[in-house]
């Protein structure tokens, strides 16, 4: 018995010296818990998203390859309400290329930790044509999109893209201090109408998206704490604060 | 007169070795202050030698160096931050900084460590240095160094070239087991620099950072 214990710790006390730990409250009809942990293995890193009805574990691991790129991947596993659901996804880049490329399956969305429903996939790649010019192209189940950024101070980036309907695709993206805060706009109108929008200072973030239909969002995040409000079919608030170690 | 040529090894050999930790002590004391230069020449890539050019920035007493990719063009935009404790490698395609470690470190990705440019102590940790006599260069006369590796650093030995008026590196060859060249690069535009900690370890404030 004392053997064993021993061995639990020893696999346990490595997992233990790094991790995240994020609890949070999801207000929509009603209050619901979240909380999404992960501790980090000698190689990759396995965790847990846990909500009231459904709960996942997964790994992910990642290739790195110093300065010229670094390729993650990873696979999880979903128990609950519907059935069991599963996803396997792969990103990074390496040169000149970039993917990201996500397959997953549950039988219905569970807001928020769990959102996309049924078979749900969606391939992105972006490649350098030149040291300031990226092609990118972005298949998502409905919706096809392919965009050309250019650098110069700021990234500018023009696309196209279509949803039962063809749309525009325009961005900007920018450093607006000294200390590398970034501004990142990205608009699309036609078939899809959205507003995205992001500013990094650093300690705080702010995020939002609005889209018509009406619907949207607003995340802003100060240290671990993040506030997030917004419109989904009804409306909706999430508290979360994440927890780091060491 | 093969005792009188091993006894005169014999008494020259501690010199030598000697020397070069002089030689590190010199290079060591002229790059106290931050200074800044330009690493420019070739190596080898995934799918053949290449062409590379960098910034690099250095506060050594501060343990701080940091290198910024402008060829090939595959690699504009990265840059890598090397602290005392981590090596952040920056991903400018995928906006990524990947923090590790230092002893976890990839930065052999190269198949050279970039922190080599600032910090001759450490790839003295890396490779066992000798002193191999000395060479005119254009830049002047330079003492030359050659060095096996102890460990798997992602070079099998290193020869380097250290100015003797101002005693900095100026030209890094690494080569592999076979001898075959994975590395020659060349220490230009090298120069004094006002430099702080938080501009050397300045980031996009977007960018996910993946701790490994």
């Amino acid at each position: 018995m004392r053997g064993g214990c021993a061995w639990l710790w020893l696999l346990l006390f490595p997992a233990l010296a790094q991790g995240r730990l994020e609890a949070g409250a999801y207000l929509q009809n009603g209050v619901h818990p979240t909380l999404e942990a992960a501790w980090t293995l000698e190689e990759g890193e396995v965790y847990l998203r846990l909500q009231p009805g459904r709960g996942g574990l997964g790994y992910l691991g990642g290739l790195a390859l110093g300065p010229l790129g670094y390729l993650g991947y990873g696979l999880q596993g979903e128990v609950g309400k519907g059935g069991l659901g599963g996803a396997v996804f792969l990103e990074g880049g390496a040169g000149p290329l970039a993917l990201e490329g996500r397959l997953s399956y549950r039988p219905q969305a569970a807001f928020p930790l769990f959102p996309e429903e049924g078979l749900w996939g969606r391939l992105a790649l972006r490649y350098r044509l030149s040291p300031k010019e990226v092609a990118g192209f972005f298949l998502e189940r409905g919706r096809a999109e392919a965009t050309y950024a250019l650098r110069d101070g700021a990234t500018g980036t023009l696309g196209a893209g279509v949803a039962e309907g063809p749309y525009l695709v325009l961005g900007f993206k920018g450093e607006v201090g000294e200390e590398g805060e970034v501004l990142d706009l990205a608009l699309r109108l036609g078939r899809v109408n959205r507003l995205e929008g992001g500013l990094y200072l650093g300690e705080a973030s702010l995020l939002f998206i609005l889209s018509y239909p009406w619907a949207g969002s607003l995340t802003l995040w100060l240290g671990d704490l993040g506030l997030e409000a917004g419109l989904r079919q009804s409306p909706y608030a999430w508290v979360r604060y994440a927890w780091r170690w060491p | 007169m093969r005792l009188p040529l091993l006894t005169l090894f014999l008494f020259l050999a501690p010199a030598l070795a000697q020397s070069v930790e002089e030689i590190l002590d010199r290079v060591e004391k002229n790059l106290a202050e931050p200074w800044q230069a330009v690493v420019r020449g070739t190596f080898q890539g995934p799918s053949g030698p290449e062409e590379l050019e960098a910034r690099v920035y250095a506060i050594p007493k501060e343990d701080l160096f940091r290198m910024e990719f402008l060829k090939p063009a595959s690699l504009e935009g990265n840059f890598t931050v090397i602290t005392a404790k981590e090596v952040w490698n920056y991903l400018y395609l995928t906006n990524q900084l990947l923090i590790s470690p230092r002893e976890k470190a990839q930065v052999q990705g190269l198949g050279f460590s970039p922190q080599a440019f600032g910090d001759l102590r450490a790839l003295a940790k890396e490779a066992s240095l000798r002193l191999a006599g000395e060479e005119r260069l254009p830049e002047g006369v330079a003492w030359k160094l050659l060095g096996q590796t102890r460990g798997n650093q992602g070079f099998a030995q290193v020869e380097l070239y250290v100015l003797k008026a101002d005693p900095r590196p100026v030209r890094f060859l690494f080569r592999d087991e076979g001898g075959r060249v994975l590395g020659d690069l060349r220490v230009v535009a090298f120069q004094r620099a006002r430099l702080t900690p938080s501009a050397l370890k300045r980031y996009p404030k977007d960018a996910q950072v993946v701790r490994r």
